[in-house]
């Protein structure tokens, strides 16, 4: 088949960034890894990327197609020539590129590392017999496990473009695979730790590290069972866990959210007076609705009722995400749970979305 | 069509606009809505990341409640709504044991049990699929001409696809074709389908501000005369908090921010009581104005 390309270069030397066309020969099987393999092959020995297993478990070649985070070896190249798109190949973001679609990934592995992956198992002898975990508890942690660092979560993660030290999808989601590993006795220092300013609940919910991850690791649900463990502990000093919590509250009195107090009850009293004069400015507006009477929602005993039955029935904490994780499993890499790629009206974009690190 | 029609929280207090001219708007579409009554919020993802099994249980009841209306279709009118029913959703109806035991906590308390299954879908694809926009060319007689729109997407109506689905994550069509068939031009810009901020608007202003700029930003700068979008908490942040980035960075956008239904009110001729404008924060005077009758 004949394959079309634009790749973005990027010259550390120099500084020049140049969008570059490529036009070559390649077999229908290829993937976009082996037409760039085929490319510095025979066309341009400068072109930089990075490559290892070639079979989607080392987590080297992310890089963006289109302004979207992929691994060039999971994407064949076939459907695009056939549908006559000349995709366009550039770095990942939220990383410094080094050279062409190379990025800098030190700060990447900063971060991981911030979560001391590792397992804390609360003993320095080693034991007599070994500890048996079973499948149920393995269960807990087992989209978490599947993480290959391929940093293509991060490449688009929203919270990062405007926070550069949150620490991102793929390092919360890496704590949360020894908060929920029974082998380890640390997971409530470790909420406290990740409970920091640049942590759980600095995530924005954009949901892209769900969409991009080419593993199925679901970022942003690990991030919120980090939230619900937190919750679960007590660890509740953070706004954005007092956030949640009134939503909890909300829904168990007046059904609807009480959306007026809020402000007062994630920020705190004095924070909250410091809104004052724009709270004032949205009143006018009739976007600060009366707290009293409270709008009831009909039957919310029924809701009431319901929180203290769950409550009773123990589920709490992360546990509560992967009840629905078996159901989740039906549509994972299949086909019918992939993104469809079907808006032929709307022309994809020359210049990615963000293709300076 | 018969839906049952969940508004969810905004649309009930602080963006009661959006009732307003969703409900004027749905006889012209042809929906007609059974508003559920006996709901609670969704959890808006927050009780999804403070106990979501609760999340999981008020989301069997409002799904059980809609399909006790006899309707196949959960009519939503906001990204946050949409995701959370539908996550909900795709977990009971593909795990019969889950399922099993959430019907038995729901008998306890006294709800009717999720048993006819349905299907939760937002407005802006109940306008558009099957050949919705051409539709949509008779019902806006007004139309939109003269005018420059920028179309908002918001994540949650997008992001994950494999829960939403209805179209490209990534290049979506849907609010270009309703801009289309209304007579207005939809401009195009990258941001349109980022986040707006607004889940950490209160407790990370400044993440949240960061974020909120660059779709504003980059709509103005595209000649935009107002934005779209289909999420109640999208206009909120955009909306109300566009004096905020004003105060931070000096900027005055002034760019008016319209729900999906209020667009297609306008091009659909409906009056202020129904779209109620003036309910914004940021003025659509400018936009009407130049609205060619």
């Amino acid at each position: 088949m004949d394959v079309a390309l634009k790749i973005w270069r990027y010259d550390p030397d120099s500084g020049d960034r140049e969008l570059r066309d490529y036009e070559l020969e390649a077999p229908e099987w290829a993937c976009l890894l082996d037409v760039l393999d085929l490319i510095k092959d025979q066309q341009d020995g400068t072109l930089a990327y990075r490559k290892s297993c070639r079979m989607m478990i080392c987590g080297s070649c992310g890089m963006r197609m289109d302004g979207r985070a992929v691994l060039a070896c999971k994407e064949r190249m076939l459907p695009i020539v056939e549908r006559g798109h000349v995709p366009v190949i550039s770095a990942m973001g939220n990383m410094p590129i080094v050279k062409d679609l190379v990025v800098d990934m030190d700060p990447f592995w900063n971060k991981i590392r911030r979560m001391k992956p590792w397992l804390e198992p609360g003993y320095d002898e080693v034991l007599e017999r070994e500890r048996i975990v079973s499948q149920q508890e393995m269960n807990v942690i087992q989209k978490e496990a599947l993480c290959i660092m391929c940093g293509c979560c991060v490449s688009e993660c929203n919270s990062m473009e405007s926070d550069p030290e949150f620490f991102g999808p793929a390092a919360l989601a890496k704590g949360f695979r020894f908060v929920g590993d029974t082998r380890d006795q640390a997971s409530v220092e470790r909420l406290e730790d990740y409970n920091d300013e640049h942590g759980i609940w600095d995530c924005t919910r954009c949901y892209f590290c769900n969409e991009r991850c080419p593993k199925g690791v679901d970022p942003r649900d690990a991030i919120a069972k980090l939230g619900a463990e937190s919750v679960k502990e007590g660890i509740d000093r953070d706004m954005g866990a007092k956030h949640a919590k009134w939503f909890v509250k909300s829904a168990e009195t007046t059904g609807w959210l009480r959306e007026t107090e809020l402000v007062p009850k994630t920020q705190g009293i004095v924070s909250a007076v410091k809104q004052t004069k724009f709270a004032i400015g949205l009143a006018r507006r009739g976007k600060v609705p009366p707290p009293v009477p409270p709008h009831v929602a009909a039957d919310v005993g029924e809701a009431r009722a319901l929180h203290q039955l769950v409550r009773e029935q123990g589920r709490e904490g992360a546990l509560g995400i992967v009840q629905g994780e078996r159901a989740l499993a039906r549509i994972e890499h299949t086909d019918a749970g992939g993104a469809r790629r079907d808006a032929p009206e709307v022309t994809p974009r020359e210049e990615p979305p963000k293709a300076e690190g | 069509m018969k839906v049952a029609y969940y508004k969810g929280c905004l649309a009930s207090l602080s963006a009661k606009e959006l009732d307003t001219s969703t409900q004027a708007l749905a006889p012209m579409l042809g929906l007609e809505l059974d508003e559920l009554e006996s709901v609670t919020c969704c959890g808006a993802g927050d009780i999804h990341e403070a106990e979501p099994d609760y999340y999981l249980h008020l989301n069997a009841r409002i799904l059980a409640y809609g399909a006790a209306t006899g309707a196949e279709t959960l009519m939503t009118i906001c990204n946050v709504c949409t995701l959370n029913l539908r996550q909900a959703n795709f977990q009971l109806l593909n795990d019969s044991e889950l399922r099993a035991r959430v019907n038995t906590n729901l008998a306890t308390v006294g709800v009717p049990p999720y048993e006819d299954d349905i299907e939760v879908k937002h407005l802006l694809w109940l306008i558009v699929e099957d050949d919705g926009a051409e539709r949509l060319r008779q019902v806006a007689h007004k139309g939109l001409k003269g005018l420059k729109i920028a179309p908002f997407y918001g994540c949650q109506i997008l992001r994950p696809s494999k829960l939403l689905g209805f179209e490209d994550p990534d290049r979506p069509w849907s609010l270009e074709a309703i801009i289309d068939a209304c007579g207005g031009e939809a401009i195009d810009y990258p941001a349109k389908i980022k986040c707006c901020g607004f889940p950490i608007i209160q407790a990370r202003e400044d993440v949240a501000m960061g974020e909120l700029i660059q779709p504003i930003e980059q709509a103005s700068e595209a000649g935009a005369d107002a934005m779209v979008t289909p999420c109640p908490l999208c206009h909120l942040s955009l909306d109300a908090w566009q004096s905020k980035l004003k105060a931070t960075t000096g900027r005055d956008f002034k760019m008016p921010i319209l729900h999906l239904s209020q667009l297609v009110g306008v091009a659909a001729g409906l009056e202020e009581s129904e779209l109620k404008f003036k309910r914004h924060v940021v003025p659509v005077d400018p936009m009407l104005e130049k609205l060619e009758v």
